[in-house]
């Protein structure tokens, strides 16, 4: 088996608002064999938000984040869908673009960095199914989650653009579905599976659409008899889990569903503590999951 | 023979009380479009499927509808395609979404058409034209800029997934900013400011949440999302002080200061004191589920060889009015990742933008 080696982009997310992303990450990659080595010099992927004010600049930012992951020769590993979006459009452009390319190239040269476009970018949903392997998971798995109803929840950016991702079909994607499965547990199919959480119009149009939609799709899981929500995204967690008292509000129904990270999932089959893996940092209440794996 | 299921939305107003699905089993053809389908459907089991078309070959925009759930051409797509990506036997098709449906698959236009007249979706020339009577004339990087926008046909895919609209009929919706791109970015246009002042009313341009539905849908190589991304750094440009432009210095200085962004702040530097107060008993909330990083308060960490990161901005800044960065090509185009085995095998030719 190759070795599985990354350079570990963290993104701001799991050192800020969600620590629980980056310890359950960190262990689960480690049982399951993945070496991370973080890029601690790396910035901001810019979410976006910069993009939509200064494009060079945050494109040059990018590359700098790009060619610290190429420095150490390794793929970049992500654990935020906007990182990975952001981070291969910036790939995606200066690879199809020699003289952007070499524009950046003039600026990173004065900060003594290159980008070469020599490491892929790659996210950690993708990683424990190509790298990793779902036979290799299935293996591990100590704690089958057969008594769950899980609602994957992929957020916008691990499907979609195309052209920037790629990585499945994003009509119909089944990634989450094999991890799901891979750890025993029942995947519950639901209208807002493929939908967005809102969390990119907050400060703009919080309740114009924000919390509309956050609404809707923890409606939608609940409908389904989800025990809880999993996505591999800490954007979409922090809006789906922090916000839906929020959201609850505003369309006057309790919800209450819980919202797992990714790693969090894996990491309960594969034999971790709850505790160890932070589902008491969320905000909706994980206790029946707590109660039901103990 | 091979057989499948076509199941399509049934609903006329005037004697059905709610709508309903009537399936159709029909041979599997090869080089069959789903709009070859419902005409086959019409034509040997039920003439009263009703449907819009014209071209049926993805030029005229009239034949959109959500085909498995995702809006797209009933003229470009194919049954077997469409089998294979779905692994199925059965092809649901239902009017486009978002919209008032009027009958079976077709939808109420005139919702679109208002949205429309509100950016003025005509050239308003700034200047009369050379007085050598030739054509008004455009720098090349220019008119690439406004190219592809200019190949929207109107069809409406976008607006059926978008999810902005979903949450608020009130959004202008994808076609529409676009549409508003495609003058305001046009060198020979003269009303944008005009244009600038209806997408921004109640700044409805930053209602768009980033779901990339719109250009993952829209047919064309319009790419709404892309356009409306271009839209708000214009807006920036021209003065326009949004809550997403202060949003983008937020992040701009604290990748300077310290690399990361320092979320714990965010509140108080986007709205302000009293933005503050709002957000208090959520930020009370965070603290006791330990989701806040005390550290950040006082300016947190600072990413390793921030240096870089400040000489970087120094140049880049000076550098970017001289970059003219191309639009990219996205038609047909499926990310490739280099390493070859990292593909999953059940992309169908039919993803993305064909
Ligand atoms: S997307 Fe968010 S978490 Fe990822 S680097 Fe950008 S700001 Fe940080
Ligand atoms: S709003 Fe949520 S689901 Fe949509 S793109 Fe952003 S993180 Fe993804
Ligand atoms: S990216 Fe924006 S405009 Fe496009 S579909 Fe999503 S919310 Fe709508
Ligand atoms: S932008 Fe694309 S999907 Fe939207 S109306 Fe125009 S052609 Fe159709
Ligand atoms: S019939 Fe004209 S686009 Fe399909």
């Amino acid at each position: 088996m190759a070795e599985l080696k990354y350079a570990f982009y963290t993104g701001c997310s799991a050192k800020g608002v969600a620590p629980e992303l980056y310890n359950s990450t960190k262990l689960v990659a480690d049982k399951l064999g993945m070496e991370l080595i973080e890029l601690e010099a790396a910035t901001c992927c810019g979410a976006g938000a910069v993009q939509e004010k200064d494009e060079f600049l945050a494109l040059t930012i990018n590359a700098r984040n790009l060619a610290l992951a190429e420095e150490l020769g390794l793929d970049l590993l992500t654990i935020c869908n906007t990182c990975t979006l952001m981070l291969r459009e910036t790939k995606f452009k200066l690879d199809n673009d020699p003289e952007l390319k070499e524009a950046v190239n003039e600026v990173l040269k004065e900060a003594g960095l290159e980008y070469k476009g020599t490491s892929e970018v790659t996210h950690f949903l993708w990683e424990v199914i190509d790298g990793v392997g779902l036979d290799r998971l299935k293996e591990m798995v100590v704690r089958p989650l057969k008594e769950f109803n899980i609602a994957p929840f992929y957020g916008c950016h691990i499907i979609r653009p195309p052209y920037l991702i790629g990585y499945e079909d994003p009509d119909n994607p089944k990634s989450i579905e094999m991890i799901i499965e891979a750890v025993g547990g029942n995947p519950v199919d639901h209208t807002a599976r493929l939908a967005c959480c809102g969390f990119h119009s907050f400060w703009s149009a919080e309740d114009k659409v924000t919390l509309r939609l956050t609404a809707m799709d923890a409606e939608s899981a609940k409908e389904e008899k989800a025990d809880f929500m999993v996505t591999p995204c800490p954007l979409c967690h922090t809006q789906l889990d922090a916000m839906q008292e929020e959201a609850e509000e505003r369309i006057g129904v309790k919800l209450g569903i819980p919202v797992l990270h990714l790693p969090q999932m894996i990491g309960l089959a594969i034999g971790f503590k709850p505790k160890e893996l932070g589902l008491e940092k969320h905000v909706i209440s994980t206790e029946e999951i707590i109660r039901k794996v103990a | 023979m091979e057989i499948f299921k076509l199941k399509v939305y049934r609903y006329d107003p005037t004697k059905d009380s709610e709508p309903y699905y009537r399936t159709y089993e029909l041979p599997v053809e090869k080089g069959m479009t789903v709009l070859a389908a419902l005409f086959k459907a019409k034509e040997e089991q039920d003439p009263t499927i009703s449907f819009r078309y014209n071209c049926r070959a993805a030029i005229c925009g009239s034949c959109a509808m959500r085909i498995n759930g995702h809006a797209t051409l009933a003229c470009k797509v194919q049954i077997t395609h469409l089998l294979e990506k779905y692994d199925t036997d059965t092809i649901t098709v239902d009017p486009i979404g978002n919209v008032k449906p009027l009958k079976d698959l077709i939808y109420d236009m005139d919702w679109l058409v208002d949205k429309l007249k509100r950016v003025k979706p005509w050239f308003i020339p700034k200047e009369p034209p050379p007085a050598d009577g030739t054509e008004y004339r455009q720098d090349p990087y220019d008119h690439h800029r406004i190219d592809f926008a200019s190949d929207c046909i109107l069809c409406a895919s976008c607006m059926s997934d978008c999810n902005a609209l979903k949450a608020n009929k009130d959004f202008l919706g994808p076609m529409v900013h676009s549409k508003a791109y495609r003058f305001i970015a046009d060198t020979r246009d003269g009303e944008k400011q005009e244009r600038f002042e209806a997408i921004l009313e109640d700044l409805n341009l930053e209602w768009c949440v980033r779901c990339v539905e719109c250009t993952t849908r829209c047919p064309k190589e319009v790419q709404p999302y892309e356009n409306i991304i271009r839209l708000r750094i214009m807006a920036a440009e021209a003065g326009y002080k949004t809550p997403g432009e202060i949003h983008a210095e937020i992040f701009e200085q604290d990748i300077y200061n310290r690399g990361l962004l320092n979320e714990m702040l965010l509140p108080m530097r986007q709205e302000g004191i009293l933005g503050a107060i709002k957000r208090a008993p959520f930020g009370i909330k965070m603290m006791l589920k330990g989701k806040v990083n005390y550290a950040d308060f006082f300016g947190g960490h600072k990413i390793k060889r921030l240096e870089e990161v400040q000489k970087i901005y120094e140049v880049a800044k000076q550098k970017e009015k001289e970059v003219k960065i191309k639009l990219p090509q996205i038609m047909g185009v499926i990310y490739e990742d280099k390493r070859k085995t990292r593909k999953r095998p059940n992309y169908a030719e039919t993803g993305g933008n064909e």
